[in-house]
């Protein structure tokens, strides 16, 4: 399944009427109509899932496993998001929640606090205390990551070289999963449950490290009815792991407080995300410590596979999160972190790359006379950004035709215009 | 090979419209495809010199040229000009009002900033009409 651009948003063809709707909130300009339907450019997605949020006719949607998975594994391991949490009523406890995951077919169930608090403990104790290119920038969010890469290329080295949660989590699961079973690495699966389209991808196609330990990822929306029906019949798990701190991470600006940044800014929405690079690229926010970004509005709760509205996903997680115990961090719980951190077993070891998609050449002369010609059509063009023609932009698609990628384009509003002169001057 | 230009319109005091210039010369320069250490140079030392237009005079506008060994930004307003430039080009000197100093601006990097941003930095002022800054940073073979 892993290609270069593999990518888990998908269109479904048959829904896609061809609305423009998907074109405009595209980040990254990656979404084009071709023959009436919304086409993906491979390249250029960053799998934020702004399309799935907005397509009034729900063509867009995420590929990922099935349940069915689990059965390629002799033990199999369940991690959700912590996202989870916030979809079910409050009276709902933790435990239960654990439980009802647990028996979708599940061996054991493990909740990615445990990744959490080990990257508190290494960013606040080690990383904030070292001299590294300010502000340090999260690696959390993977559309963060890959929206970086194409449009902030200069702020790769402020990306803290730390894994997710859910990737220390799978890793620590599947150790204790050999030790007690005695079974050989490749025969436990462990499966994330997840409220993001992004991570999907990023699983697959990992960004940072060789192999991701997480073996298949299940969308929270395609198991959520199930895990509400065994709720009924359940007796909760007695094994949370989860403190009233790390519970705050799939909030926006639960990251920065649970690392205790004195200096910290929390953007959500990807939208806003993009500005507020844009500020910390040109260098206007000296003294800034640490960028806490997610794609998605109000943090990993407004995921594009979640069902509770991020809103109430958040309240409830704050209630959950004021019963339980503030995290324990000891003098060798922390060293031990550190030398996890060191030694590479919860950091990211590959480079991430600069993706320098928006340029129109390799060659600058070549950019240039591709330029050049992009500013001659651009006076052609009514400026609409109607998007009747497929693009997102009238630039959009002067830049398409330039490249070659759209051969067969012609601007409707030009093309009335044009009609009309004709029509009165004869 | 010929240059290529683009213009910009600087209105003064429009604080709402400050960086609209620069934030479209990032964008060029993005599809020009340059290093991105150059375009991070090049940003700020065009942002700057657009900010100083809005702040300090009559309006003006930016102008970028681009040549395949080169980039050139030349921000050129309508007044009032510089009338000490030697002072203007000391760290932490800034003529701007309090109510400037107030919202984050004029600290009196501007020019400072935009000088260590660039290869080549000139900037010709005649009191009382108007002033021209030129910077220029070159292009490397395989940047």
């Amino acid at each position: 399944m892993s290609n270069k651009y593999f990518h888990s948003v998908i269109l479904e063809e048959d829904r896609c009427i061809g609305c423009t709707s998907c074109l405009k909130v595209c980040p990254t300009e990656a979404i084009r109509l071709r023959d009436g339907k919304a086409r993906i450019i491979g390249e250029k997605c960053i799998d934020c899932g702004e399309c799935i949020r907005i397509c009034p006719n729900h063509a867009k949607s995420a590929v990922a496993d099935s349940l069915s998975i689990t059965k390629k594994f002799a033990y199999t391991i369940a991690i959700p998001s912590m996202v989870l949490f916030g979809q079910f009523n409050s009276k709902v406890k933790i435990g239960e929640m654990l439980a009802a995951v647990k028996s979708l077919g599940f061996d054991e169930v493990y909740e990615p606090a445990l990744g959490a608090e080990i990257i508190s403990a290494v960013i606040s104790n080690h990383i904030l205390k070292k001299d590294a290119p300010r502000p340090l920038i999260n690696s959390s969010c993977p559309a963060i990551l890959r929206l970086i890469q194409i449009r902030f290329p200069d702020l790769l080295p402020n990306i803290i070289d730390i894994e997710t949660p859910i990737e220390i989590t799978a890793r620590i699961a599947k150790q204790d999963a050999t030790r007690k079973t005695g079974l050989d690495m490749q025969d436990i699966g462990v499966i994330f449950i997840s409220p993001c389209t992004a991570r999907v991808t990023s699983i697959r196609n990992p960004l940072g490290i060789k192999k991701s330990y997480v073996d298949g990822v299940v969308s929270m929306k395609s198991v959520f009815g199930e895990i509400l029906r065994n709720l009924n019949n359940v007796e909760p798990e007695n094994i949370i792991k989860s403190t009233s701190s790390s519970m705050m991470w799939p909030i926006i600006g639960g990251q920065s407080k649970a690392i205790g940044s004195e200096n910290y800014l929390a953007v959500d929405g990807i939208g806003e995300v993009i500005k507020v690079l844009e500020e910390i690229e040109m260098g206007k926010l000296e003294g800034l410590e640490f960028f806490e970004g997610t794609a998605c509005l109000g943090g990993c709760v407004g995921g594009p596979l979640t069902i509770e509205n991020p809103f109430i996903s958040r309240n409830r997680i704050r209630i959950l999160a004021k019963e339980l115990p503030m995290p324990e961090h000891t003098p060798e719980y922390i060293e031990e972190a550190i030398r996890m951190y060191n030694d590479g077993l919860v950091r990211l070891t590959e480079q991430i790359e600069p993706r320098s998609i928006m340029r129109l050449d390799k060659d600058i002369s070549k950019s240039m006379k591709k330029m050049e010609m992009i500013k001659e059509i651009l006076k052609y063009l009514p400026g609409l950004d109607c998007g009747v023609c497929g693009a997102p932009t009238c630039k959009a698609f002067a830049e398409d035709i330039v490249k070659g990628e759209n051969p067969r384009s012609v601007c409707i509003v030009k093309t009335m215009e044009n009609f009309r002169n004709k029509k009165k001057n004869s | 090979m010929e240059t290529m230009k683009y213009t910009f319109n600087v209105e003064k005091d429009d604080f709402v419209r400050a960086g609209e210039a620069s934030s479209n010369i990032k964008k060029i320069l993005r599809q020009l495809g340059i290093d991105p250490g150059l375009i991070r140079r090049l940003s700020i030392a065009s942002y700057e010199a657009e900010i100083n237009i809005v702040i300090h005079s009559h309006g003006g506008q930016m102008e970028l040229e681009l040549a395949p060994d080169f980039v050139r930004i030349v921000a050129s307003d309508k007044g009032p000009g510089i009338e000490n430039i030697e002072l203007a080009m000391q760290e932490g000197y800034s003529t701007a009002t309090e109510k400037i100093r107030e919202m984050g601006f004029g600290a009196g990097m501007g020019l400072p900033n935009m000088k260590k941003c660039t290869d080549e930095f000139k900037v010709e002022s005649v009191y009382g009409k108007g002033t021209t800054i030129t910077m220029e940073i070159s292009l490397k073979a395989g940047d």
